[in-house]
């Protein structure tokens, strides 16, 4: 199975081409892979070098963080790249922007209103969490749209707060 | 004289506490939160008691509660460790009247440095020199404030006055901007604090942050235990200390008169136990007092690890009435020690903490290293409370074997369930300048990144592109297997959306 992995910007050929050996840009690797109790740890050797890494998945595909550092990556086979080449890719965003709490947290305090003009960069809401608090900003200029929370709300990751549209 | 203490605290330190009092052959009681019920310090003291539900409010700062908990259990004694009610002298003064041992300082001097005016003034009386700053002026309102911030001089901070920890403060470059920071400040010092005054303190750049380890007896002995180096930090949150200060490091001259300062603020407020004298020093080896910090400190194990001196039951005793066991003299600091906090917060996305359960803990061993912490796996971190999942503290002949014994000890670490902020410490071990020991307070904020610390370091994209692969080539192996597998009678899709569900 031929795979092209991108890390940041660079792209890699990866062939898998069975269990003990893989292809990286043409040259085949012996190697040996398995996962650590069961955890995203993973531990991989390869031609005798010993890595260890966690690898999770994303909303845009795959994160290794390895020796300290994450590498985002894209993992596709030659169908998918050429469905995405072919779509165009970078959708222009428009409509309505929803506020999304980036974390768990408690509602300190919104300081809009429904159908208020807000500038981007505004604040909007302010949450704490881990007895920090957050600015949460408008990212462009907008009128706010419904609000769905109050303060001294407690909120779960990824919950909307409120739009601006 | 007490003979059982309860520990007014959760996570790493209560633990720490705990086998400070386990060591000394004195009985514990912990008091613990809905959210703790599993947490390491209800599991190791000797008795346990619920305090409420998970909010700090209604649980670690029920003041009343706790108090009625020690009568009840008949603890002689408390110890709040750090936050919480660790630096309110009304808790310390109902500890007091409740005929309960508080292992802290006197409440008057919690009182007198717990109001940074009040501090302020205290030590400059004592001849302790202090940044330039609204000092000792009182509550000000906005207008005074901002015709005085041209006075002290831009750039300036507005500090909370009950503050602590980076809360209620911010910076201000210029006189436009002060009057929205200064509402921020307020607005935060108000629901942090309770109390929404501020004052003004000229920013000193360039400066190091030092600060010094004291302990008093009841007796009237001072001593200190050397300083600490506590630079790095992020929106004034700690994130690495060392002792010594690589700035100080063979100043031996500078390091004693900075301590007999810090000796005499301290005897300013007749002080007892431990304390910190926090000062800020520029380029040019000038010190101001910043603030005390009357209370065990987060960072303490760096002193423990280069003195041998175990502070926390140091507390105990002093707070037992005895003398303390040694002079300025017997105080040495032997080789380096470096403490980095890993906390729950994911450098790659904006340091947002991080929450969730920790699945998987692999600590790092070996020589030269300690770990204080309060988790294992299975353990919830939790948006209640900080981010400190554990501390790092590791010792060295010298700082560079330190460093590297730094490096080696965090490439050991393995946690899973919430992103930490391993991969910062990381980088900052590998940064020429942490090595070199140039950095100031804003070094973290505004030279250092973490992309821009590569500094021609190796790196593996193509080992991340095959595992990242293999893991994703596994994924669509199994999805696959469930297709094949046909002799069901359901539908595949139905499988597929099943297994779907199952990954989320």
């Amino acid at each position: 199975m031929k795979y092209i992995t991108t890390i940041g910007e660079k792209e890699f050929l990866v062939e898998v081409i069975d269990e003990r050996h893989v292809a990286i840009n043409g040259e085949t690797c012996l190697i040996d892979f398995e996962t650590v109790s069961d955890q995203p740890v993973y531990s991989l050797l390869i031609n005798g070098q010993s890595y260890e890494a966690y690898v999770y998945q994303s909303d845009e595909g795959w994160q290794v963080l390895l020796h300290g550092r994450l590498y985002p990556a894209v993992v596709e086979d030659e169908r998918e790249k050429r469905l995405r080449a072919a779509s165009g890719g970078g959708v222009v965003e428009k409509g309505e922007y929803h506020l999304k709490s980036p974390m768990p947290g408690l509602v300190v305090s919104v300081l809009v209103i429904e159908g208020q003009k807000v500038g981007k960069g505004d604040v909007l809401v302010i949450l704490e969490s881990m007895k920090m608090q957050n600015e949460l900003k408008s990212p462009r200029d907008g009128v706010v749209g419904r609000i769905r929370i109050r303060p001294s709300d407690s909120v779960e990751q990824k919950q909307t707060l409120l739009s601006v549209v | 004289m007490f003979n059982k203490v309860l520990i007014a605290n959760r996570g790493e330190i209560a633990v720490r506490i705990i086998r400070a009092c386990r060591e000394l052959g004195l009985q514990t009681v912990a008091v613990y939160s809905e959210a703790d019920r599993q947490a390491l310090h209800v599991r190791y003291s000797d008795e346990a008691f619920l305090l409420g539900p998970a909010p700090s409010r209604d649980s670690y700062l029920r003041s009343d509660k706790i108090i009625d908990i020690a009568r009840e259990c008949k603890a002689g004694a408390i110890h709040p460790g750090y936050g919480f009610l660790a630096e309110r002298a009304d808790f310390a003064q109902a500890c007091q009247d409740a005929g309960l041992a508080f292992i802290g300082p006197k409440p008057s001097s919690i009182a007198a440095m717990g109001d940074k005016a009040v501090a302020r003034a205290t030590v400059t009386k004592a001849g302790v020199p202090v940044v330039p700053g609204t000092e000792g002026e009182g509550s000000l309102n906005d207008e005074n404030l901002l015709d005085m911030a041209p006075k002290i001089g831009f750039p300036l901070l507005v500090k909370a006055t009950a503050g602590g920890g980076g809360k209620g403060m911010r910076e201000v470059v210029s006189i436009e901007e002060m009057p929205g920071l200064l509402q921020a400040a307020r607005r935060e010092a108000e629901s942090s604090f309770g109390d929404g005054n501020v004052y003004l303190e000229k920013l000193v750049e360039g400066a190091r942050h030092i600060e010094f380890q004291i302990l008093a007896d009841t007796q009237g002995n001072v001593i200190h235990l050397g300083e600490r180096e506590c630079s790095l930090q992020r929106r004034h949150q700690k994130l690495l200390e060392e002792s010594p200060s690589p700035f100080v490091n063979d100043d031996d001259e500078l390091r004693q008169r900075m301590g007999k300062v810090a000796v005499r603020a301290a005897q300013a407020v007749g002080y007892v136990n431990a304390g910190t004298i926090e000062f800020l020093v520029d380029k040019e080896k000038n010190f101001y007092f910043l603030e005390m910090n009357t209370r065990l400190q987060v960072e303490h194990p760096v002193t423990e690890v280069v003195t041998g001196v175990d502070i926390v039951k140091e507390q105990i005793r002093i707070a037992r009435g005895r003398q303390l066991r040694y002079s300025q003299e017997d105080i040495t600091q032997s080789g380096w020690a470096i403490e980095c906090r890993i906390n729950a917060e994911d450098p790659n996305n904006n340091f947002l903490p991080s929450t969730g359960q920790i699945t998987h803990i692999l600590l790092p061993t070996g020589p030269g290293v300690r770990v204080d912490t309060g988790v294992f796996p299975g353990f919830e971190i939790s948006p209640y409370y900080d981010s400190l999942i554990s501390k790092l503290i590791v010792w060295g002949e010298t700082r560079a074997e330190a460093v590297l014994r730094m490096r080696r000890a965090l490439e050991e670490y393995k946690l899973v369930g919430v992103r930490t902020n391993i991969p910062f410490h990381q980088r900052l071990m590998d940064s020429h300048r942490f090595m070199a020991g140039q950095f100031d307070t804003r070094f973290v904020e505004e030279r250092f990144s973490l992309e821009a610390a590569e500094e021609g370091k190796e790196t593996h994209p193509d080992i991340a592109a095959i595992l990242a692969t293999l893991v994703a080539h596994q994924q669509t192996q199994r999805a696959a297997h469930i297709i094949q597998r046909n002799e069901r009678d359901t539908s595949n899709w139905k499988w597929i959306s099943r297994w779907e569900r199952m990954q989320r």
